[in-house]
């Protein structure tokens, strides 16, 4: 196993796909710190935990994203260049050779973790330099403690969303089927969990000022999705309240318990690691 | 035009025991669909150990089909397989561990070099000594080239490194589709020569796909004539060639009609092949034992034909042409006109049928 995951880890390294997102993700990371300075201008400081909210934006959600299509256009890649036929000639275990390459994708995920939260350091100084505004220690005593929360409650998210890119990549059996079809169901939920937010508010609303007083509602059953559910994760991360949490639903509804959110995010994973293992040991390979 | 063809003499050997030792592989009744299209109709082949076998089929007989179920990429719908004398099933993964396989093109990274890929392929599957990279690849002439990256190959370099992936792991059996796709003279030779090396000095067992019947002709030991999904025929080459004599004989194009009739009472039960334009124009060849010649000469010389060539003999190409009919009919399989390639494309069917004694295919049915 541990030739397989180093094989796959020079796959991944010697190609240039993985360094093109790198390049977009942090592309968008520098828009993103650009846009949301003005936010610090009314701030004194830019403190921490509250900064790790834009880290978390880009390197979870942002990422998160960016996590489907990487790990779609990696697995997919094998049957679009007929490689799958050579490994799985060779006598290789089918289901061994997928776990290799989940196990590659979660260490290179790890490093582009820490890379971006490198570069989100970087930019958050750069951006306290445009707007003025002094950025706190981060590493204070408990701002350390605070990053790592972040760091090891988001990456699971993080591998979860590249999971799915898998199971979708192995189902589609295509790397540009696969990293389509993810980013279609990471917007159509989003755009889906926004409306039904919506919707529930408004209906929450409604009963609310028949009853004379406004209660919040939820959780809601949609925010369990399997992207909402990440979003969740971080509704209770320190400095990450309302919609500092980047998700609609947690900001607006009461969000998923973090156990439970954390869980289902565990749950998730694991299913769209089995939906691809079992679709690739079912299939026949042309 | 469904029919079967007849088969002479030296018919497939009754069927061994899929379980003989002395059989790298052996199917019995292999069937596999594709949706309606059935690929194998009950293919029942055995290879026997230490051999180099010629797996011959017009475009869609099922070959590849057959390559991709001995290495599990494909399940059966019916029929076993064995590999070296013990069953094999579509998840008993271990023991691909002995066979080393090219099946259609070869599949590679394309931004790692040709070393590069060989790398990560050997990682996967039975363990295989890093050093054998280097080996292969000088055995198939890509030591100069193995540091480029595989986009920059032509197809005919990455053939050679397909065979190179292929005899990585040091397979006791090398299941090879269409080896010689693409390759130059120099490097057909060069295969020819690491395969004779592989199984003669080695001992071990190659299966070869492919629709260069005068490579396979020159190379296999045993062949198997594959179509519609059904072994035709199986057996020792130069027993298949013995049995198969002809005689090509050339005549005067604008006297084709008659010499066929002429010619087709050398052996009515088989069929006629002949040439009526191109460079081999006038050309026939008749399923008649060589030691005919003479007398084939004398009766059309008696019929006012005079041949301007005589050649008695045989070829792995009369056999084949004959068994699948893909000779005198290959404008009706269009199918088949592609593969055929080179000289053989460029032959067109003799003569319409009423100047064609009736083919055996058809006499059968």
């Amino acid at each position: 196993m541990i030739g397989l995951v180093r094989a796959e880890l020079l796959k991944i390294r010697r190609r240039q796909a993985t360094y093109v997102l790198l390049a977009i993700e942090l592309g968008l990371a520098a828009l993103i710190f650009l846009a949301t300075g003005g936010i610090w201008q009314q701030a004194e400081v830019i403190s921490f935990p509250r900064a790790y909210a834009i880290f978390e934006q880009v390197i979870f959600q942002l990422g998160g994203l960016l996590a489907i299509v990487f790990a779609a256009a990696y697995v997919g890649a094998d049957w679009n260049w007929g490689v799958i036929r050579n490994v799985v000639a060779r006598g290789e275990g089918r289901e061994r050779y997928l776990l290799a390459k989940f196990l590659s994708v979660a260490i290179v995920l790890a490093l582009a973790t820490v890379v971006m939260f490198a570069a989100c350091f970087v930019l958050l100084y750069l951006q306290g330099l445009i707007y003025n505004v002094p950025v706190a220690n981060p590493f204070r005593a408990d701002g350390l403690q605070d990053l790592l929360v972040w760091i090891v409650a988001g990456f699971p998210v993080l591998l979860q969303r590249a999971a799915i890119g898998f199971a979708v990549a192995a189902i589609f059996r295509s790397q540009l089927a696969g990293a389509v079809v993810g980013i279609v169901l990471f917007l159509v939920e989003a755009v889906v969990t926004t409306i039904l937010t919506l919707l529930t508010l408004s209906n929450s609303l409604v009963n609310d000022i028949g009853s004379g007083g406004f209660q919040t509602t939820g959780p809601e059953w949609f925010q369990y999705l399997p992207i909402s559910i990440g979003g969740n994760v971080f509704g209770a991360l320190p400095g990450a309240a309302g919609f500092a949490s980047g998700n609609i639903s947690a900001a607006l509804l009461n969000p998923v318990p973090f156990g439970v959110a954390m869980a289902g995010v565990f749950i998730y994973m694991i299913a769209a690691l089995v939906i691809a293992l079992v679709a690739l040991r079912r299939q026949e390979i042309a | 035009m469904t029919a079967e063809p007849q088969l002479s003499s030296a018919q497939t050997a009754p069927a061994a025991s899929p379980l003989d030792p002395a059989l790298a592989v052996a199917t019995r009744g292999l069937v596999k669909s594709y949706r309606r299209h059935k690929a194998l109709v009950g293919l029942d082949m055995s290879v026997p150990r230490g051999k180099v076998y010629g797996f011959l089929g017009p475009n869609g007989s099922g070959k590849t089909t057959a390559l991709r179920l001995l290495t599990g990429l494909l399940r059966p719908d019916a029929g076993t397989i064995a590999l070296f004398g013990t069953p094999y099933t579509w998840h008993d993964r271990k023991r691909l561990f002995r066979v080393g396989s090219l099946i259609e093109t070869p599949s590679f990274y394309p931004y790692l070099s040709g070393a590069e890929n060989l790398l990560v392929l050997s990682a996967a599957g039975p363990p295989t000594d890093k050093s054998r990279i280097g080996q292969v690849l000088e055995y198939v002439g890509m030591g100069g080239r193995s540091k480029d990256a595989v986009q920059t190959y032509s197809l005919g370099m990455k053939q050679r490194l397909g065979i190179a992936a292929a005899m990585l792991s040091d397979p006791d059996l090398l299941l090879l589709d269409e080896p010689a796709n693409g390759l130059d003279p120099g490097g057909m030779v060069a295969m020819r020569e690491t395969l004779r090396y592989f199984t003669e000095s080695l001992g071990k067992t190659v299966i070869i796909s492919s629709h260069l019947l005068h490579e396979v002709e020159q190379l296999a030991d045993v062949v198997g004539i594959i179509d519609r999904g059904r072994l035709l025929r199986e057996g020792d080459l130069q027993q298949l060639l013995a049995d198969a004599g002809r005689v090509k004989v050339r005549v005067p194009v604008d006297q084709m009609a008659q010499a066929a009739a002429i010619l087709s009472t050398f052996a009515p039960q088989r069929p006629l092949y002949g040439v009526d334009r191109g460079e081999q124009a006038g050309m026939f060849t008749v399923a008649a034992a060589p030691e005919r010649a003479a007398e084939i000469n004398k009766a059309l010389a008696d019929a006012g034909i005079y041949a301007s060539g005589l050649e008695p003999g045989s070829d792995l190409e009369s056999v084949f042409l004959e068994l699948t009919g893909t000779g005198a009919t290959v404008h009706d399989r269009p199918d088949d006109v592609g593969h055929m390639g080179g000289p053989l494309a460029a032959e067109q069917a003799l003569p319409s049928t009423s100047e064609t004694p009736p083919r055996a295919s058809d006499s059968s049915a």
